[in-house]
């Protein structure tokens, strides 16, 4: 089976996720929910596993922070892939540990030369542990930092080229970053390089409740329209790629998710369609 | 230090309220609002994880309650790493020395039951040993062996009726009482579902027995001098019922 668009796999919808049998359909977890001895989730996977391709999408190994990624969670890691067999494994260019403490969220950092070759590093250290080519994704930002020496795509395309690596774009991220720092999320996608990209993400934001004016990649709401505009422009550029519809807060009920994954799917076989040579 | 570091340290201090010391990096009125975004995600992370891991504790105190005690519990205490379903281990003796908390002394207690039914819930696969499997022993045979506990097996023991409760607030009850008498409470993991019962005396006295790695036969023993009332058939085969014993490892030396 081809994936073609799947969803975020949550544990409400386990039964329904293994029940459904929608073509092409395939699921993403966070690798570090399933970082246990055993337990009902890890045979709940499985269950699902057994019937769907599935990706392992990492949101801990802080490959953007100044240490080695923490040798035990990359052995987790290395036994979720192995037993699982996850058709992409993917992180983040973002850090969250410091000195030893874990800050659950993807932080930002100065784009310099100096950072670029301390992740390069790294996200080869995770693709030798892993023995596989991993994707990285861009992050959402909230702040506008002084010092960096490399726009975000160049500083991805140089560390897909050092690397070896491919991008997991997420292109509610691209719009969230370029409402908050004030940029153009079309010239952004426009520059990605299409060869790097191995799979796209799509969420929802909100403004913040704060009143900061800020946007926030809540994965709490649909995708918005202007988000199905910027996937609908990627798409017809670099054609079809698996493509994730991401919910992590305000959950709704599978039915209302698949609805959207299947907004996904008919976006990919329109761009099938017009790169599919015309029958003479 | 290379800059990467310095502007790490920068960041979290400036998350934990110093704010100008990512002045290098940041012009000054951008820096709290965007500052507030990443100190929001980072509290909503560790306080979700700690009300998941720690339900009976949140439902007795109630959602504000817990949420102010949790996040002041994740500052001085931050995730080590980035699996949460392990976070909280701590939780329980700070709890006990959280001033707030003093009111509640049964709290601690609740917590540390919490997280041993988390304990149990993500403990390593292993089989439930059968009673089928002893049947064809000879009583001697039975006395001189020894039972490997399954690996999500938990107990606690408390002087006052502290279990009780906590079983009680996990099935919703209303009226929580705390009974004078001391419980003994275990925990089992039982085709993915965490059952949890009190142990009569003689039954804690068994399994202490067995965990600390005595023969069946000196744990039999131990379950009489708890309890003479309880026969010792009716108490083993009720245990390997619940899924309490994974191997049975028979005495190979003469």
């Amino acid at each position: 089976m081809t994936p073609s668009a799947g969803l975020g796999l949550k544990s409400q919808h386990y039964g329904d996720a293994i029940a459904c049998d929608a073509e092409g359909l395939w699921f993403e977890v966070h690798p570090e929910n399933y970082m246990s001895a055993g337990g009902p989730r890890l045979a709940a996977l499985e269950a699902v596993r057994a019937r769907r391709p599935v990706s392992l999408h990492g949101v801990g190994l802080s490959l953007a922070a100044d240490t080695d990624p923490d040798p035990e969670h990359l052995q987790a890691l290395k036994r979720l892939v192995d037993r699982f067999d996850p058709f992409v494994v993917s992180e983040h260019l973002a850090w969250s540990t410091h000195r030893g403490a874990h800050h659950p969220d993807l932080l930002p950092f100065p784009r310099t030369r100096a950072a670029l070759d301390r992740i390069c590093g790294n996200v080869a250290r995770m693709q030798d542990a892993l023995q596989r080519r991993v994707l990285i994704e861009n992050p959402s930002l909230y702040l506008p930092l002084k010092g960096h020496t490399l726009n975000e795509v160049d500083f991805l395309e140089a560390l897909a080229t050092r690397t070896g690596c491919g991008l997991l774009v997420d292109v509610n991220n691209v719009f969230v970053s370029a409402q908050n720092l004030g940029y153009a999320p079309e010239t952004y996608l426009d520059a990605l390089p299409a060869h790097a990209i191995g799979e796209i993400h799509l969420a929802g934001h909100a403004p913040d409740p704060g009143g900061s004016n800020l946007l926030i990649d809540t994965h709490g709401a649909p995708v918005a329209e202007v988000v199905w505009t910027l996937y609908a422009r990627l798409i017809a550029r670099i054609g079809p790629r698996p493509t994730l519809i991401e919910r992590d807060d305000d959950i709704p009920d599978f039915a209302a998710l698949m609805a959207e994954r299947n907004r996904a799917v008919a976006v990919l076989a329109s761009s099938q369609t017009a790169r599919e040579p015309a029958h003479v | 230090m290379s800059e990467l570091l310095a502007f790490q340290d920068a960041f979290v201090a400036a998350l934990a309220g110093e704010d100008e010391r990512l002045s290098p990096w940041c012009a000054g009125h951008d820096a709290p609002r965007g500052l507030g975004v990443y100190r929001n995600t980072i509290a909503k992370g560790c306080v979700d994880a700690l009300a998941e891991n720690f339900p009976t504790v949140r439902a007795l105190v109630g959602e504000e309650w817990f949420t102010g005690a949790a996040l002041l519990f994740s500052q001085q205490s931050p995730p080590t790493h980035a699996a949460l379903l392990d976070y909280g281990a701590d939780f329980p003796s700070w709890l006990e020395r959280f001033p707030p908390a003093g009111e509640l002394p049964y709290l601690a207690g609740v917590a540390h039951l919490d997280r041993l039914w988390i304990e149990a819930l993500f403990a390593a696969e292993a089989p439930h040993l059968q009673a089928a499997t002893l049947s064809s022993l000879s009583s001697g045979a039975l006395a001189a062996a020894r039972l490997d506990p399954h690996p999500s097996l938990r107990m606690a023991t408390f002087d006052a009726g502290l279990p009780g409760l906590w079983l009680a607030a996990r099935a919703g009850d209303e009226t929580l009482e705390l009974s004078e008498a001391p419980q003994t409470l275990m925990l089992i993991r039982r085709a993915g579902s965490v059952t949890s019962r009190l142990l009569g005396e003689a039954e804690a006295a068994f399994l202490r027995a067995v965990r600390h790695g005595e023969p069946l036969g000196v744990a039999a023993e131990h379950a009489a001098e708890a309890d003479r009332e309880t026969p010792i058939a009716t108490l083993f085969a009720s245990l390997i019922a619940d899924g309490v014993f994974t191997n049975l490892d028979l005495e190979t030396q003469p």
